[in-house]
């Protein structure tokens, strides 16, 4: 294993923290730690990165333990969410101090920074000092400063968060693209669940100081272990229902019951999930009324009014939505829902 | 027809336009005015005059004799040499202990950071003259700590009307004014700036030598500025608890002034003592321009 925390664990005076953090991260793997503000994940990052002392737990890098090691003696280096550039040098002074340090001969440092920069595509601003770039070259250089470092772990805590939308996209496809050719092992720290899913080889959900769950992007989408998640990726509705043995109940809808769950649950369904037709009476048929359609370019979100269950939404590609309008009645089929014990909606 | 409405607007534009810039130049005159004429009045004219004074030889001619005097004359060239040896050891004991105790009230936390942070501006509270009384009291030859350690055997050795004593006043002056300069520039530095230079493997003294110093230089500078002038032309301390001879440049001139009744040669002691700072101050103009070049 590349990165190894075992039962990490950092309380902070104000009560929030972190506990029973273990994670095992492989070698040329990209994983990321998701949440809300608070969750713990930068208590993590950090704590890997030695820039905060965790109460208890281990963690190893290349099977040797680096929690007494301070931050200039562990073989991680970090991009921060503030870029951190030095402003009183130049973008080369950025970049080779870090090698100067390891006494490394100027000819090489030279070449290494030539390549860094071409790498991260600013070759021509070594001159340039930080105050000159844009946030997105400020935030490349700092890439770049910290891949010039050939860490065993790069620590990204939320990069691209100070970027605009476009920028932050470019940003991704480029950090993924560095990835692949350096094969470096990398944590990235992020509260937005797009650049979660788009970057990661794993995601690691975080919620209150816990994991919630360690997955790959699309299981964690398609099968999330716990409400939590279902609620923090993507769009989801929630249904009450009844779990029987066979299957979950929700009004005339029955679902197969994977989980073997029993009584009351709540149960998640993704707008894709869900089909609306004209038909408004049936087995499997909810009756609704449609309350807005909303087209979003190459599909359209259309929200129904539920007689028993409330609001629904549901995604429909735009040839289907073309004769629909507000206050038509409608029939909502569901072909896929994920169901979880109801209590699980009171600790959300 | 057609052409003259089509100028005419214009041209009534760009005059109101043109009045306005004109008058908001009349104003940002009218501001500085005053602090100008103040800065005339009580500096420019008066050294004008001090280096017209200065150059009046007693017999009705004008050459330089005055500061010949300065430089051939052995108490004087005692005097300069002192005036700049003491305030040479205070700068650099000033920045020395201001700016550990900035850093140290940076990068710690506890009771003792809390301790220092309310207590090391209490000097700037107590008048001078009553500092340098409550100085003599304390380290004079019959004062609590001779007094105290003669219990144990020990001689106090001579702090008071000595250098020492000049340097310690300097101390209890200057140390809080630069320690507040330097904690309010060094709480300007981030700390993710200090945690990415710990990223790369930076220790320690390169922390300090190669982004704390760098990234408060321009504090730095004024730090010094304010310590050198203020110390170079300090009066009340060297005054009351200097030696006779040598003395500081500030009691010299007070005597050449006053006891010796020599105006001209006073005169000329101001001028150099005000050359010596303008050769800081156009260090410092400069240094300043030079961070502002390499960082734009």
């Amino acid at each position: 294993m590349q990165l190894s925390i075992r039962e990490l664990a950092k309380r902070y005076k104000t009560g929030d923290g972190v506990s029973g953090i273990n994670i095992e991260i492989e070698k040329g793997e990209l994983v990321t730690l998701l949440g809300p503000s608070g969750c713990g994940k930068t208590t993590v990052l950090r704590s890997i990165g030695g820039f905060l002392e965790p109460d208890s737990g281990d963690i190893l890098i290349e099977g040797q333990s680096v929690i007494q090691l301070p931050p200039e003696k562990r073989p991680t280096s970090m991009v921060f969410q503030s870029y951190n550039l030095w402003s009183h040098m130049s973008v080369y002074d950025n970049l080779a101090f870090g090698l100067k340090i390891r006494k490394m001969p100027k000819a090489e440092i030279r070449a290494a920074v030539d390549e860094a920069l071409k790498l991260v595509r600013l070759s021509g601003f070594e001159k340039k000092y930080p105050a000159e770039l844009s946030g997105g070259q400020q935030q490349r250089v700092a890439l770049a400063r910290s891949l010039l470092l050939k860490p065993a772990v790069l620590l990204l805590d939320e990069p691209f968060s100070a970027l605009d939308a476009k920028l932050r996209h470019e940003m991704r496809e480029e950090l993924r693209e560095i990835q692949m050719k350096t094969g470096l092992t990398m944590v990235f720290v992020t509260h937005d669940q797009e650049e979660a899913l788009s970057l990661s080889d794993r995601i690691i959900v975080m919620n209150h100081g816990r994991i919630e769950q360690i997955a790959k992007p699309q299981e964690i989408y398609d099968a999330p272990a716990s409400l939590y998640v279902a609620s923090f990726i993507g769009k989801m509705n929630f249904l009450e229902g009844v779990a029987e043995e066979g299957s979950i109940r929700i009004g005339k809808l029955r679902l197969p019951n994977d989980k073997d769950l029993r009584g009351r649950i709540t149960a998640a369904v993704r707008p894709e999930d869900v089909q609306l037709g004209e038909q408004i009476v049936g087995d499997n048929i909810l009756p609704g009324k449609i309350k807005q359609v909303m087209i979003l370019g190459h599909y359209a979100e259309v929200t129904v009014e539920l007689a028993e269950f409330g609001i629904i939404r549901a995604f429909q590609s735009k040839e289907v939505v073309q004769h629909m309008q507000s206050g038509q009645e409608v029939g909502v089929c569901i072909s896929k829902a994920a169901g979880f014990p109801v209590e699980q909606a009171k600790a959300i | 027809m057609s052409t003259k409405t089509a100028i005419n607007p214009r041209g009534k534009g760009a005059s109101r336009t043109m009045s306005k810039e004109f008058k908001q130049s009349i104003l940002g005159l009218a501001m500085v005015l005053p602090s100008f004429a103040i800065l005339l009045i009580v500096v420019i004219i008066p050294i004008v005059q001090s280096f017209v004074m200065s150059l009046s030889n007693g017999e009705g001619g004008y050459d330089l004799s005055r500061y010949a005097y300065l430089f051939t004359d052995k108490g004087m060239r005692s005097n300069i040499i002192f005036t700049l040896r003491i305030t040479a050891i205070t700068c650099v004991l000033v920045l020395l202990v201001s700016y550990s105790l900035a850093i140290y009230m940076r990068f710690n936390q506890g009771p003792v950071v809390d301790l220092i942070r309310k207590t090391y501006m209490i000097p700037l509270f107590i008048p001078g003259v009553i500092a340098t009384y409550g100085l003599i009291n304390l380290l004079g030859n019959h004062g609590w700590m001779a007094r105290m350690l003669e219990v144990i055997g020990v001689e106090l050795p001579r702090i008071i009307f000595d250098e020492k004593g000049i340097i310690i006043a300097n101390l209890w002056f200057n140390i809080p004014f630069t320690t507040m300069l330097l904690s309010s520039a060094l709480s300007a530095i981030p700390s993710s700036v200090i945690e990415s230079a710990k990223d790369v493997g930076v220790g320690r003294f390169t922390l300090f030598t190669k982004f704390i110093l760098p990234l408060s230089y321009k504090t730095f500078m004024v730090a010094v500025t304010f310590v050198f002038m203020g110390v170079i032309g300090s009066f009340t301390a060297p005054f009351l608890i200097g030696a006779n001879s040598p003395q500081m440049l500030g009691v010299s001139m007070q005597q050449v002034f006053s006891v010796f009744q020599e105006r001209e040669q006073a005169a000329a002691i101001a001028f150099f003592s005000f050359l010596l700072c303008s050769v800081l101050g156009a260090f410092y103009i400069r240094s300043m321009t030079v961070e502002e070049k390499g960082k734009v």
